[in-house]
Order: C-alpha cells, then structure tokens, then sequence
C-alpha cells in the first residue's frame, strides 16, 4: 500500500506543497528549471528513508506509550477491549495499589541499594584489574584476560545451586550482600574486557611520558590514565546498571522477604496462584520502574555516546 | 574490547595452564566444603516464643496466609510470643525454592507442598510431618473433612501428608441464559457434551473456553474421560504399571480430547490463551462452557470481573462414556495447593498452635474468604453466596473423589502432560505422541 | 620505566582483588557445577557417581537435540538481526541524520530499558488472536487476508518469528550505539578519499566503511551470540517455551531439568555443553576474523 502511495506521488508533476520556494526571479529557460527539478528528485530520494524514520519512531515509541496507557486501564479492559483502545478513564487506582499493596517504592530502594554498591564494586574492582592487564607487563597476563572472557560464556542458571550453598553456609542467603556480590562477581568479566580496551586506547606515549617524568605507578594510575577513561566508566556503568536492574533470578533465589524484594521480583506480586495476573497495577508499577531509569538514560546519553567513542571496544 | 592482538588462542589450549586452574578451584571448593560442612540451620526454639514461617505461593494478606494470620492473632492472645511470616514465592519458582532451601535444612515450618516425588523425598529426609499422628495425638483428628484426608492420602503414597487449605470440587460451569436461549439440556454422556457443543458451534458461539498456556485445563479432560472409562483405578493402574498411557483405551481419551480441538470448540486461540483470558471468555458470555475447580468461585462472585452474572452459572458433572465403568457421582477433587508441615521444626509448641488452627481453619476461612476447606465448619455464616452452597451441597453428595490425570505422575510427565496440551488440541501432536512422551518419562523414573 | 610497570607487587595489587572475587563468584561455582556433572541426584535426595552417564544421556535425549536446534536457530536468526538492523540504523545515524541524530538514537535505544515482562506482555498483545485480535490480526482482518489471521503465539513455527522479532526490536538500538560509536571514529578524510575515487552507496560501505568498523563490529557479534545462546528470560515471558516444547532453548530446559525435575547432575551437564558451545562459537568468530585480517 505503501509502494503504491510513493508511486502515485512521484508521477504528480508538480513539486509538493512546502518544499517549493518562492524563486525570486521569474523562471528562465531550462537552466532554471534544472535545479528545481533536482530538489524536487532530491526529496523524493529521501522519502521512503523518511517514512522508514517515521515508521522506525513509531515502533519504538509507542510501546512506551501504550505502557502508560495501560496503566491507567481498569483489570476489566485488558480483557474486554483490543489492546490499542485508549483507557475508558484515568484509572489511577492502579498507581495507589502499586505503591501500597504492590510495596514498589520499597522494591524501587531495595533495587538502588543493591545495584548501585554493586555497580561501585564492578568499578573500583575492574578498573585497577583492566590496568593492570593492559597497561602493565607481566607473564600470564593473557591468561588472565581469557579467564575473565571464559566469564561472559557461562550461563548463569547453572551457578544457582552452587551459589546458594556457598552463601547459605555463610549466613548471606535472605541479605542485600547476596545480591551485591553476586552482581558484583558477573559484572566483573564483561567489564573489566571493556575497561582493558578503555586503557588500550590511551596513546601508550602519554602514560611513558609520566614516568620519565617522575611520577609513580599511584600518579599514573590516578592523575592520568583514569581521568582518560572516565566516559567509559560512565557507558560501562551504564552497560551493567541495565543489566543488574533487570536481574530476576538471582534476586528471585537468593532473597525470600519482602522486605529486601528487588523491583523485578516485585513485579512478579501481581501474579496469581492459578496465572492470574493484575495487569492495570502491574504496567503502573512497570511505569514506576521504567521512568526513573529512562531518565537517567537521557541524563547520560551524552556522556554514553562520548564514552563509547572514546575508544571502547576496539582492538 | 580486545580483538585478535591480545588473544592468544593458543592459550585457550594450553593445558598445563588449565590443569593448574582446574587444580586450584577443586582445592578451593575442597576446603570450603570441609570448612564449612557439618552443621546445618537448627530447628526451631523451645516451647514459649515461636516464629512460624510460611513459604506460600498466596501473599500476606490473602488466601490461606490471610486466614492463618487471623487465626495466629487470636492465638497469640493467650500464647504471648507466637508470630506468624509469610515467606511468599511464585509458583512457577516454588519448586526450586523448596530444593534449594531443603538443601540445606532450611524449610520453614509451614510450606507449600512440591509434587509428589519431591515431598517423598523430603519425607525420607525428614522434613516432612506425618500428620495423621500428628492430628490424632493432638486430639484434631476430626477436625479434618473425611473427603478431604481421603484425597491427600490419594496423592502422598497413602499419608496424610498435607494440610487441605482448600476442598474444591471440578466440573463443567456452563451459561444458564445460552443454554436457555437455545433449549440446550447439560450433557449426560460424552457424546452429547460432543453434539451439544456442536449446536453451540452452529449458533455461532464458542462452546468452550480453555487455557493451552496452563495446559492444565485441557489435560483434566483427558483425565477425566478416564476414569469414566475405567473407573476412579485408570490412572492407579498406569502408576503400578499394571496399564501403558499408550494402550488403546488410554489413547482413545487422548484422541476424544484432541477431537474437541480438532472441531474448533475450544476457539482459534486456545494454545496461547492464559487463565484469566479464558475464564473472561466464559464470564463475559463468549464461550458457553468452562471447566473449572471450585476456587473459581472468588471470580464467579465478583460482580467486577462476571458480567454474565453469578445467577446466570450452572454446574453439571463430567458426563458419562459409553460402556464405561465409572460413574458421574465420582467426582474430580482436590485440595488445592496443599501445604505441608516441617517434621524437623516441629515442637510441643507448634503442636499447640497446629492444633488451634485445625479447629478454627474451617469457621475462619469460610467467613472471611468464602471458601470452602478441608477443615470441619462449626458455624454456618448468616449469609452464604448462592454458588458457594452449589459447592457445599455437591461436595456433600460426593460418593467417591477422584484425582486428577497427572496427580500421580512425576514432575517431569507433569511438565510434559501440560506443556503438549495444547499441541494436542491445535492437531501439531498427534494423541498417541502425546501419551507416549508422558509415558516415556513416567518409565524414567 | 620498566621496573614500574614490571612492579609485581603493584600488578597482584590491582588485578588480585577483582580476580579474587570473579574466581570465587563465577569460576569456582563453575568447577563445582562440573563435578555435578558426573553425579546424579539432588540436594534433597543426595548425589551418587555415576561416571560419563550423564554425557551418554545427552547424546541420544531427543529433547536436548531439539533444544540444541532452537537455541543455534534462535542464536543465529537473532544475533543476525541484531547486528545488521543495528549496522542499517548506524549508517542512518551517520551517513543521512547526522548531527540530528541524538534523538532518533534514544529513542531507538528506549527498549532496552524496558523490563521483559512488559515487553513480552505487549508482544503477546501484539500477536494475539483471543480473547480479541492484536494488532497484527486486526490489520489482516482489515485488509481482507482472513487465511492469513492465525494463532501467531499457538504454532511452534510462528511463534519463533514472535519470540525472534521482540528480542532483535529490543536490542538492536543498543547494537545500533554501539556501532554509531564506531562509525564516528572514522576519519572523515578516508571516507572522502574514497568518494573522491569514485566509491559511493553500497561499495563505499562495503569496502571502506566495514572493513574499518571490523574490530567493533566483531565485538558486537560476540556479545550477541553470546547474549543470544543463553536466552532465558524472554522465552521464560512470551511463551514459557511452548507450544509444547516448540520454543525451548538449552537453558530453559537445563533450568526445568535441575530445578523442576529435580535431576542436578544432569541440568549441569545440559548447562556445560551450552558453556562448552559458547565458547567455540566465540573462538571461531575470533579465529575467522584473524584469518580475515591476514
């Protein structure tokens, strides 16, 4: 239907409304109609790449929306209307029972205190680790590097077992620390890989440079290769916070009261015994959830993109 | 990310360098496991103060903890120092939470019951309370529904091995005002449910609503046609070994099943149908029949969610099959998701609170929930839905309960049983593939 | 100069703690799950050795082939559509938005963010055909292609096009940045010297542009293929892996088999031989690209 539309509009002679300029002088000959000709090709060179863009918005934005919209329809309707039916009222109801019956702003601070220690721990363990195996000259050190890449293969389902011995004998099980190590202990490969590749970037010339100046292996590391990688700490975070944040089976095995239930696990409250599911409350919870993280996504993008340009990720 | 320069892949091969680490962890584990092995998590404190935990798949403040925390208030009226937690989990993770804490000697005292295999297990380990003792030497006995003990001893190896929260009757629950609407009488054997739904078919309506996702709902017909067929034995013989799921009789109940799916009764939808979608086809009068436990009840009587009205509901027992030898008054029943009791907790002081709550379970819930338990009632509420004295009266009238097709099967034939559900209703499995997976990993173990 | 970064001291003192953690964390649950795999049992009923059986069951279990197939047909579907989606909105960002680019990027990149539950959940929706028709449906229905409207999520063949269309939509604006990011680093005098010579389109990108964004461009591949081999909780949220065991993947049925059938030396061998496959899929993509590059 589409392919048609364009069709029927590149055979219409005249340009389309909007992209003609008024010309300034009347139109001479053929020299003046060439230019016009070619702008006018030019758009319509660009308009399936426009309809693409505007399709490409559509399909990402619109979940977003129909998420909040969701959150503001009545259990009822879930069922009884197609799913792109706008909300019979602003239900908001269901925000009221997200936060009392479905606890999520406890859920929210229980997952802030899990993540964000074990972000910092990721941090304050790879960067020193990443240093170490790029900048530093030692034997083993590729066998180091591979350890940690072995790291990013395995399936984490199979560590469930093992690990909940380990903790339970340790007293961990039922704590926040369980959670905080565990994350701490994945993130670790994939980090610490990216962070080598961080310090690989770093012209080796300026580090040398330093230390024919005299500084120590403490200066170097602080007051120069450091603040060099301090984007791609901010991107690497980002990298682990949306995985860490999105953590269900760790948090659904190792903790067991409600009152250190990560968000996700939160989420899963609204399920029913049978598999019924209360889905107003539960896309207002998800809508609780996802909108802090979105913000801080917008208020990192810049940095994001900077750190990942800054020479991540590449050999 | 480091490329091809860093990477020696040579290193990857390197075997001294993978014995020494190989080495080295073992050495690790070696020593934290005789470091740390030896003593596990104690049983609970002496008679006074009692903490009783509930691993439950229902929430604080519902269900059976609602009911418990109610009762566990009154109790600690008179017993100061009882307090009452509920440890909530899904139930799609229930059986890992139950491994794993078990594992370690770390059950609470009260937690849902895992499937049978499971619970036999943990019985040898100890953590499970043989409640018939238990309740007659509490005195307690009596407070236990006769039908009720009848059922949990069906499924737990002939134990009494659970607590009944709940006593549900299952059946067909069917639209009063379609039926009406067309002069349609409930079905008496299983070729009328078939021409009945036939009818229902031609009117345009869907004859019944059904969730594949569950599977579960799909799979109680096949059950159930079987113990109309052979009688409240069929599935005790497959269990003995005595019959194969892949013997012809076995397969025909498959294939009457599959036949329903075939026809489009159960609607173009049914493999990717969840409960609450399929009981809302019923309820919102789309689908003329649903089959159904006894719970679905709290959603029949909610005006919010029923908008055919709880007037409009009718209940009629799975029909009969020709030449066969059981009978409609042998009815499907359970008791819900059953809860066990943790031997290795259990004190003179739980014993005391186990006590009370069995002679209070069934007033309590009754009351606050509108359910019907395992647990004698004492005193009638003033007022009892219309429906919720439907269920008393026909759980009254019960000859004999039977089970369910897979209550005696192993977890994995379970999963199995409900996973190809609704491959067989859609026609991708054909009847004999479906017994004969089950029945392969029934001869596993 | 040498001394300080031969500095053994320094060297155990930097990589010791974050290795020590990873080691006790990952490695040695790793090993212990290894040895599982020459018992069976459980935790409840206790281990016994049982030798290879477990590596001999593997080989003639139907159901871990079929696994095994979905998961390598997942793997490559996805981590294909992934990348070359991702590749596509890159050059978009690059080469046509240009310094506009910043919001079309966040906004692609929004679904990453989004928890799977609702994802699937929209999905689901999406795809739906009761109790009401979704979206996809509804249009056929509109366009009169009524053969066409069908149970998407109730048929093993369409419900992988399902499960692998939410899982390239949701990640391919984080391939998306991450390539842009590679892309930008160009210098923009290669890209002119070579438009000076003539290259444009298709052939620019082909032979300038790839060949320079290779390193990232593998990179993304690997953590693709390995993101994508070890799905779980997508399958888990959109269909549980059904119909029947349609859309299964190792990891799911590793995960039912330790934890739903009780049956742990067996689950840790599923998981090893997903392990053990992960790892030469990534050592292949490395050794092909080092053949490439020399």
């Amino acid at each position: 239907m589409m392919r048609s539309d364009v069709a029927a509009r590149s055979s219409r002679p005249a340009p389309a409304p909007g992209f003609t300029r008024v010309p300034r002088w009347p139109p001479r000959g053929q020299r003046s109609r060439q230019p016009r000709r070619r702008s006018h090709l030019r758009w319509l060179r660009r308009l399936p790449v426009r309809l693409l863009l505007v399709l490409l918005l559509v399909i990402e934005v619109y979940p977003l929306l129909w998420l909040l919209l969701s959150s503001l329809k009545e259990d009822a309707e879930f069922s009884l209307k197609p799913l792109w039916a706008l909300p019979a009222g602003l239900y908001w109801q269901n925000y009221v029972e997200a936060w009392t019956t479905g606890n999520i702003g406890l859920y929210f601070l229980n997952s802030v205190l899990t993540v964000f220690p074990a972000l910092a721990l990721i941090l304050v363990l790879s960067v020193p680790a990443g240093f170490a195996l790029e900048v530093m000259r030692w034997r083993g050190r590729n066998f180091v590097l591979l350890l940690f890449l072995a790291g990013i293969m395995v399936p984490l389902q199979i560590l469930l077992l093992p690990l909940f011995t380990i903790y339970f004998r340790l007293d961990l099980i039922d704590t926040r620390w369980a959670l905080i190590v565990t994350y701490t202990g994945f993130g670790l490969p994939l980090t610490v890989f990216l962070m080598a590749g961080y310090f690989k970037a770093i012209p080796r010339e300026l580090l040398e440079a330093a230390i024919l100046d005299g500084a120590g292996l403490a200066q170097v590391f602080f007051r120069v290769a450091v603040p060099l990688v301090s984007n791609g700490l901010v991107t690497v975070a980002l990298v682990q916070f949306f995985f860490l944040w999105n953590d269900l089976l760790f948090s659904l095995t190792f903790i067991s009261s409600d009152q250190l239930r990560t968000i996700q696990t939160g989420l899963l409250n609204f399920t029913g015994q049978y598999g019924q599911v209360a889905w107003g409350p539960t896309f207002a919870a998800v809508s609780l959830a996802v909108f802090p993280t979105l913000l801080l996504y917008l208020l990192l993008n810049q940095r994001v993109i900077k750190g990942l340009t800054a020479g991540a990720l590449k050999g | 990310m480091q490329t091809t320069d860093d990477l020696d892949l040579k290193a990857l091969l390197n075997r001294r360098q993978f014995v020494r680490l190989a080495g080295g962890a073992t050495l690790g584990l070696a020593a934290l496991l005789s470091g740390c092995g030896g003593e596990s998590g104690g049983g609970s404190s002496g008679s006074g103060s009692l903490a009783i935990h509930f691993l439950s798949v229902q929430q604080a403040g519902t269900g059976w903890p609602l009911v418990l925390q109610t009762i566990t208030a009154d109790y600690a009226r008179s017993h100061p120092g009882v307090s009452f937690t509920v440890d909530y989990i899904a139930q799609t993770n229930l059986y890992q939470k139950v491994q794993l804490l078990a594992g370690q000697g770390a059950l609470p005292l009260l937690y849902n019951s895992p499937p049978v295999d499971t619970l036999l297990q943990l019985q040898k380990n100890g953590q499970v309370l043989d409640l018939e003792a238990t309740f007659r030497q509490l005195g307690v006995l009596d407070q236990l529904v006769p039908a009720a003990v009848t059922i949990i001893k069906q499924l737990f190896n002939n134990q009494l091995l659970a607590l009944p929260f709940e006593l549900n009757i299952e059946g067909f629950w069917y639209n009063k005002s379609i039926f009406t609407r067309y002069g349609l009488q409930p079905p008496q054997t299983w070729d009328e449910l078939v021409r009945l739904a036939g009818q229902l078919q031609q009117h345009g309506l869907q004859p019944f609503a059904a969730s594949g996702i569950q599977g579960w709902p799909l799979t109680r017909l096949i059950g159930n046609y079987l113990f109309r067929k052979y009688g409240p034995e069929a599935l005790l013989r497959v269990k003995s070994g005595q019959a194969k799921l892949t013997d012809p009789g076995y397969v025909e109940a498959a294939q009457a099943v599959a036949n329903l799916g075939k026809q489009g009764y159960f609607g173009k939808g049914v493999a990717e149908l969840d409960y609450d979608p399929a009981e809302d086809l019923f309820l919102q009068g789309k689908a003329a029949i649903f089959y159904m436990g006894s719970w679905a009840l709290r959603d029949f009587n909610n005006p919010a969610r029923n908008k055919i009205g709880a007037e409009a509901i009718g209940y009629f027992p799975f029909p009969t099959v020709a030449g066969g030898s059981g009978s409609s008054d042998q009815a499907p029943m359970n008791a819900g998701q059953t809860t066990s009791v943790n031997q290795a907790r259990y004190n003179s002081a739980a014993g005391d609170w186990l006590a009370y709550v069995a002679r209070h379970y069934g007033d309590v819930a009754l009351q606050k929930e509108g359910a019907v338990t395992g647990f004698v009632v004492h005193q009638q509420p003033a007022s009892v839905p219309a429906l919720t004295r439907l269920v008393l009266e026909l759980i009254s009238q019960v000859k004999q309960p039977v089970l369910w097709f897979e209550a005696l099967f192993s977890t994995k034939a379970t999963t199995l049983s409900q996973q190809n559900a609704a491959p067989l209703v859609t026609g991708a499995m054909s009847p004999q593939d479906f017994m004969a997976a089950i029945q392969q990993a029934l001869d596993q173990g | 100069m040498e001394q300080i970064l031969h500095n053994r001291r320094a060297i155990l003192l930097l990589v010791g703690p974050a290795l020590l953690v990873y080691s006790s964390v990952v490695l040695l649950p790793v090993v212990w799950s290894l040895v599982y795999t020459f018992f069976e049992g459980n935790v409840i009923g206790g281990f016994h050795f049982v030798g290879l059986q477990n590596y001999r069951q593997l080989l003639s279990d139907a159901a871990f082939w079929q696994a095994l197939t979905f998961t390598l047909k997942y793997a490559v579907t996805v981590t294909a559509g992934q990348i070359l989606l991702g590749l596509l909105l890159a050059l978009l960002y690059v080469f046509y938005l240009r310094r506009a680019s910043a919001l079309v990027r966040t906004l692609v990149f929004f679904p990453v963010v989004l928890p799977t539950v609702a994802v699937a959940q929209l999905f689901a929706k999406i795809f739906a055909i009761a109790p009401q028709y979704g979206l996809v449906n509804a249009g056929l229905a509109l366009l009169h292609l009524d053969g066409w409207i069908q149970a998407w999520l109730g048929q093993g063949s369409t419900a992988f096009w399902v499960l692998a269309l939410m899982d390239i939509w949701r990640a391919m604006g984080f391939y998306a940045v991450l390539l842009y990011a590679g892309l930008v680093e160009i210098p923009a005098e290669l890209i002119e010297a070579a438009r000076v010579d003539g290259a444009s389109g298709l052939r620019l990108v082909w032979h300038v542009v790839l060949p320079l964004l290779l390193p990232i461009l593998l990179s993304a591949l690997i953590f693709s293929i390995n993101g994508t081999l070890k799905v779980f909780d997508s399958v888990l949220a959109l269909t549980g892996g059904g119909p029947g065991q349609a859309t299964t993947p190792l990891t799911l049925y590793m995960f039912n088999t330790a934890f739903s059938y009780g049956q742990y030396g067996y689950g840790s061998t599923l998981a090893m031989a997903l392990a053990v496959l992960s790892l030469l899929v990534t050592v292949m993509i490395f050794g092909s690209a080092r053949r490439d590059v020399a």
